[in-house]
């Protein structure tokens, strides 16, 4: 297929843009797509693309060819901030730092496809409790948001998840009783 | 103290300057796109007045939306104090350095952005003076943070380290040997991208200032991408190095005329276009650190201090009223008049 664009090139880039609810396919070659990014193409948003709109692409044609797969996602959603995958998919946006757990097994692939990979492995952050007064959750209460974090990824089989889950849970208990 | 864009630093001959940009969000608000406007208030406010009490910070000025005019804001983002999508928010505030080289945003597409510039190519010490700043801010908040995902962040393209690596290049030989998109569509195979800071109207970029950035953020850590976009950003370098010398070197005379002849107009014209002052002063910059010019006194101009100065929204603000088109163009002359090296 050739580039829509310069009507030369191999199209290599090949996404969906979905603009409310009209749905279009564009089939670009890698220096048209980079040219097009050059412009800026006035949005407010800088350097989406092509991450974002092939992102919202790449969910776009899977749950339009997966129907099975898609009545399934359509039910899921966040119950934190009540994003729904529909809507995700749409906007390529997460509404909650909750929305991860619930979309992130449904989406692991496609971040996989758009970062090369799908775990972070830079600076890692951690909490300070002591200076923070707002995290001071006693132990009961993080193993309770640990068992919720563990049913849900039950539910939606992402057992690796899970197993995260029970090792902290694990820990946790062993921790607490020493002391 | 002088401000990133007054100063010069390594490779300066094509590197304008290094900036890194933090996203992180707090765990207990929702993402901007599922945070109401009372909720948005109250995560400002609270970030504010949290970010008061640290001592590191007591020295920053600070800002809020709700007290600074439209031309104040633009003229922030001109200066690059401030983002573009900071610009479009209604509700918003911050904190900065007094040399502007970091500067903290509330309420942008996530919750807290930090961002520190450096001048020449050095992102490794950007980076530094971002980090530090989110670890102070990371001690009285708790961060929406993830064991598999890293910093989370509302775009899932900015997801893991959350960081925006980017430098600002100055490619004016690239640009005039049509190279540059061919090297745009290039970097994409590295994870990174090149863009143009300044575009008109139609796209076309002014000035031949390009950025370029990272677009992978998770899965590599940041001394990783730090060290990719070096590797590329030298590469670059070296080809607009090359081509600037052949020029020279072939067509001398002519290069000394086009440098020289921009000179002439920028010291003499009535009327700048922003187009056209831009242009100019790319031809300038160019002359100056190739040494086809050279500066009377020995004190360094920085061009690109004069290419946000002539921005309209300064200019604006420097004249302290709303102008027409015509007024603005009249200003931007007389503003490089006033602010122009004088050359040997």
């Amino acid at each position: 297929m050739l580039c829509e664009n310069c009507n030369k090139r191999e199209a290599t880039i090949h996404y969906t843009e979905v603009v409310g609810k009209v749905r279009s396919e564009r089939h670009l070659c890698g220096q048209c797509a980079a040219q097009l990014n050059l412009t800026g193409d006035n949005e407010k948003i800088e350097q989406n693309f092509p991450f974002v709109k092939l992102l919202t692409g790449l969910l776009a044609s899977e749950s339009l060819q997966n129907d099975s797969n898609d009545y399934f996602a359509g039910q899921v959603s966040c119950p934190r901030c009540h994003m729904s995958f529909r809507e995700f998919t749409r906007t390529g946006k997460f509404g909650c730092a909750e929305c991860y757990d619930v979309f992130g097994p449904l989406i692991d692939e496609n971040i996989k496809k758009l970062h090369g990979d799908n775990v972070h492995c830079g600076k890692v952050y951690f909490k300070k409790k002591d200076l923070c007064p707002e995290m001071d959750t006693s132990v009961e209460l993080q193993i309770e948001e640990l068992l919720t974090q563990q049913r849900e990824a039950v539910l939606l089989e992402n057992y690796e998840l899970a197993a995260q889950c029970r090792d902290r849970i694990r820990a946790l208990r062993e921790k607490s009783s020493q002391n | 103290m002088l401000r990133w864009f007054e100063q010069s630093g390594r490779n300066s001959d094509v590197v304008i300057s290094s900036r890194v940009r933090l996203a992180r969000n707090l765990k207990k608000y929702n993402f901007s796109l599922k945070l109401g406007v009372r909720e948005s208030r109250m995560m400002t406010d609270e970030v504010m007045s949290r970010l008061e009490t640290i001592t590191e910070f007591a020295e920053y000025s600070r800002y809020d939306f709700r007290d600074l005019d439209e031309e104040q804001k633009e003229a922030m983002k001109e200066r690059h104090l401030i983002s573009e999508y900071l610009l479009g928010q209604e509700i918003a505030a911050g904190f900065a350095s007094h040399d502007e080289n970091i500067s903290i945003m509330i309420n942008e597409e996530d919750h807290i952005r930090i961002q520190s510039y450096v001048a020449g190519m050095d992102a490794k010490k950007a980076y530094e003076l971002a980090s530090e700043v989110d670890d102070h801010i990371g001690t009285v908040f708790e961060y929406a943070y993830h064991d598999k995902y890293g910093y989370l962040t509302t775009c899932p393209s900015n997801v893991g380290t959350g960081m925006r690596v980017s430098y600002m290049l100055h490619l004016p030989a690239l640009t005039g040997n049509d190279k540059i998109s061919g090297i745009a569509s290039e970097v994409g195979r590295f994870g990174l991208v090149l863009k143009a800071v300044y575009t008109d109207t139609k796209g076309k970029c002014m000035g031949d200032i390009y950025q370029l950035s990272n677009l992978v953020t998770l899965g590599k850590s940041e001394q990783d991408l730090i060290e990719n976009i070096n590797k590329i950003a030298e590469q670059i370098i070296s080809q607009e190095r090359a081509v600037r010398k052949e020029f020279i070197k072939k067509r001398y005379m002519t290069a000394l005329d086009s440098v020289s002849r921009s000179y002439g107009i920028l010291k003499y014209a009535r009327k700048l276009t922003l187009a056209d002052g831009m242009l100019l002063l790319s031809q300038l910059r160019m002359g100056l650190e190739e040494g086809l010019i050279h500066e009377a006194s020995d004190y360094e101009t920085s061009v690109y201090q004069l290419m946000i100065g002539i921005q309209p929204a300064n200019l604006q603000m420097m004249n302290d009223k709303e102008m027409s088109q015509e007024e603005i163009d009249i200003s931007r002359s007389q503003f490089i008049r006033d602010n122009l090296p004088m050359i040997q």
